[in-house]
């Protein structure tokens, strides 16, 4: 006969804790060889005899030349870039000029923020746009039968389609309509989609039984369908952030007078020469890292929120 | 507490995709009492849930009707809570929570759903899981979730589908005595379907036969309770046993051999 006493439990408790420990530990060693790994193909393909050697500056470059031109860019300033026109309108009124900008005017920063700020805005609008008519039209039935297809009519796709027009028609006289009007149309389309998929997925069976229970429309909703939804809808806001980094910097790409993407465009035209591949390189590789460490972020909250459902955390994941 | 439930003239027809007429419910008649235990029993896609979901309300009759009392059934309510065949606990809610969703939707006041929620998940025996989330727990104790939400609301007439039909021997016995026990103390009407004699002839005061949508017996279980081995193994019980059989179309032979 065996008994189980309090320290074999807490042994049981060490060891599953310990385990647990060491899948942390290895999902870093992982994470740094895969870096490392990276880096060294990088510095490979950069390297004199590769073909790539024009285009491909070594990592260490595009490193260098990113934290140079941060707070403050001597290239800006030869090229008469800054990103502080406001602030440049008010200095000419007292009869000053381009030179008596701060330093941070022509630093990269005040351009990523720049991007940065109009994603966030734009993803958190369409969020809200495209989850209070996806929601709503679960409650009211109507509004599904009206939307759906017209939603379905300019689609997700259509979006990089239109984003050039956007350009045209806002263009560089409304920069802040461009950039955030395409991806708030992109965040509601999508958000909208993801929130009635994620409703047609819950079982029938659980629905009936709710009503079976005395569920009215507003019970099922708090109680059902909002949280219920939530695994699906939290995997679709990240597929609509991953987006929105890049929707939002290839707008600017096409033809905003500042933000991330046209640094890179401004870099673009010097491709070949000098620093351009490491400036475009640097700031493709930003944005990349920012959308990467938000998304980790994010992950960590749906975790958190979905924890009630395997597939949720899986789906998180 | 003194609903009774009349099933008149029901018939309830589906249309295949192929065109074909299928009579899931044909002319059924019968009247149940106040705080009878209602087995109905029947082979497979005989009209056993058609019959539960139209007393549901999940489910409009092509013709005939339902009555509570004297209303008919237009749709579902909370007098009327059910235990489904399949899973059906909220994964996204904690068990108490679970317990407590048909109290909110009938808008108690939070005392009263604590009070509530804590009697019947003690009766289940889940008081210690009060706050775990339904992947925690077993199927067993998940059927035992959705029996504690459905008795919690209150109502007089409880509908259940096979609940225990996917669990294993021990457990099922265990939530059968749960079952019986819970009924001796609310007198609730309970219509549980099962194609499992056995379980008829341990919970039933009546069980109705259903073969190819109409109801082909009603027999009164008349049997002393508990219905343990010993009283299913008395003449009568076989009788009974034997006689729903025959009705399901299973001759004594064949019962024999299998
Ligand atoms: N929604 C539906 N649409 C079409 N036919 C249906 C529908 N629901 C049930 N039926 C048909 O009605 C008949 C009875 O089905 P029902 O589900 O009531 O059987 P059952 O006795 O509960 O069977 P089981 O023991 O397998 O659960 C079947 O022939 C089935 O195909
Ligand atoms: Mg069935």
């Amino acid at each position: 006969m065996t008994t189980t006493t309090e320290t074999d439990i807490l042994d049981v408790r060490a060891a599953a804790h310990r385990q647990k420990r060491r899948r942390q530990i290895a999902y870093v060693l992982y994470l740094i060889l895969g870096l490392i790994l990276s880096l060294l193909i990088w510095q490979l393909v950069a390297a004199p005899f590769s073909p790539l050697f024009y285009l491909v500056p070594p990592p260490f470059d595009a490193f260098r030349h990113f934290g140079e031109n941060l707070m403050f860019s001597e290239r800006m300033l030869e090229r008469y870039v800054h990103a502080c026109p406001d602030l440049l309108d008010e200095l000419e009124l007292t009869g000053g000029g381009m030179f008596d900008l701060p330093d941070h005017c022509f630093g990269y920063i005040r351009h990523i923020m720049r991007t940065t700020r109009n994603i966030m805005i734009a993803v958190t609008l369409g969020t809200i746009f495209g989850l209070t008519v996806g929601l709503s039209s679960l409650v009211f039935p109507r509004i599904a039968d009206v939307v759906t297809p017209i939603a379905g009519f300019f689609g997700t796709t259509p979006i990089f389609i239109a984003a050039p027009f956007f350009v045209i028609w806002f263009g560089i006289e409304y920069p802040l309509m461009t950039t955030v009007g395409v991806v708030v149309f992109y965040t509601t389309l999508l958000m909208y989609f993801f929130s009635r998929r994620a409703a047609d997925n819950i079982e029938v069976g659980i629905i009936e039984s709710a009503l079976t229970l005395g569920g009215d429309r507003r019970s099922i909703f708090r109680w059902v369908y909002l949280p219920g939804t939530i695994p699906e809808i939290a995997g679709g806001f990240r597929i609509a952030l991953a987006g929105a980094w890049g929707l939002g910097t290839l707008v600017e790409v096409l033809g905003i007078q500042m933000g991330g993407g046209f640094l890179i465009r401004m870099w673009s035209f010097a491709m070949g020469v000098l620093e351009g591949p490491a400036a475009v390189v640097s700031l493709i590789l930003f944005f990349g890292v920012l959308a990467v460490v938000v998304d980790g972020i994010l992950v960590l909250f749906i975790r958190y929120i979905t924890r009630w459902s395997e597939s949720g955390r899986k789906l998180g994941l | 507490m003194s609903t009774v439930v009349n099933f008149e003239n029901l018939w309830c027809v589906f249309e295949h995709r192929s065109g074909q007429l299928v009579h899931a419910l044909e002319d059924v008649n019968f009247r149940v009492d106040p705080g009878e235990f209602v087995c109905v029993v029947g082979r497979s896609g005989h009209g056993k849930t058609t019959l539960l979901r139209v007393l549901a309300g999940l489910q409009p009759p092509t013709a005939g009707a339902v009555k509570l009392g004297e209303t008919a059934v237009t749709g579902p309510g909370s007098d009327r809570a059910m235990v489904f065949q399949q899973d059906t606990v909220f994964p996204w809610l904690h068990v108490k929570d679970n317990v407590e969703f048909g109290l909110r939707a009938n808008k108690l006041p939070e005392g009263e759903r604590n009070e509530i929620t804590d009697y019947w998940l003690q009766a289940v025996g889940l008081e210690e899981f009060a706050d775990s989330w339904p992947r925690e727990l077993s199927g067993g104790m998940r059927k035992r979730v959705a029996l504690a939400s459905a008795m919690a609301v209150g109502s007089d007439v409880v509908l259940m589908d096979e609940p225990f039909g996917s669990l294993d021997y021990f457990t099922r016995r265990n939530l059968h005595e749960v079952l019986l026990n819970l009924w001796v103390e609310t007198k609730k009407t309970i219509f549980f379907v099962t194609h499992d004699i056995e379980e008829a002839l341990i919970l039933a005061d009546r069980v109705i036969l259903l073969a190819e949508g109409k109801l082909v017996d009603d027999i009164a279980v008349n049997l002393p309770r508990p219905r343990n081995e010993d009283v299913r193994a008395t003449p009568e019980a076989v009788s009974i046993f034997k006689l729903i059989l025959a009705h399901l179309g299973i001759t004594e032979e064949e019962a024999t051999q299998a």
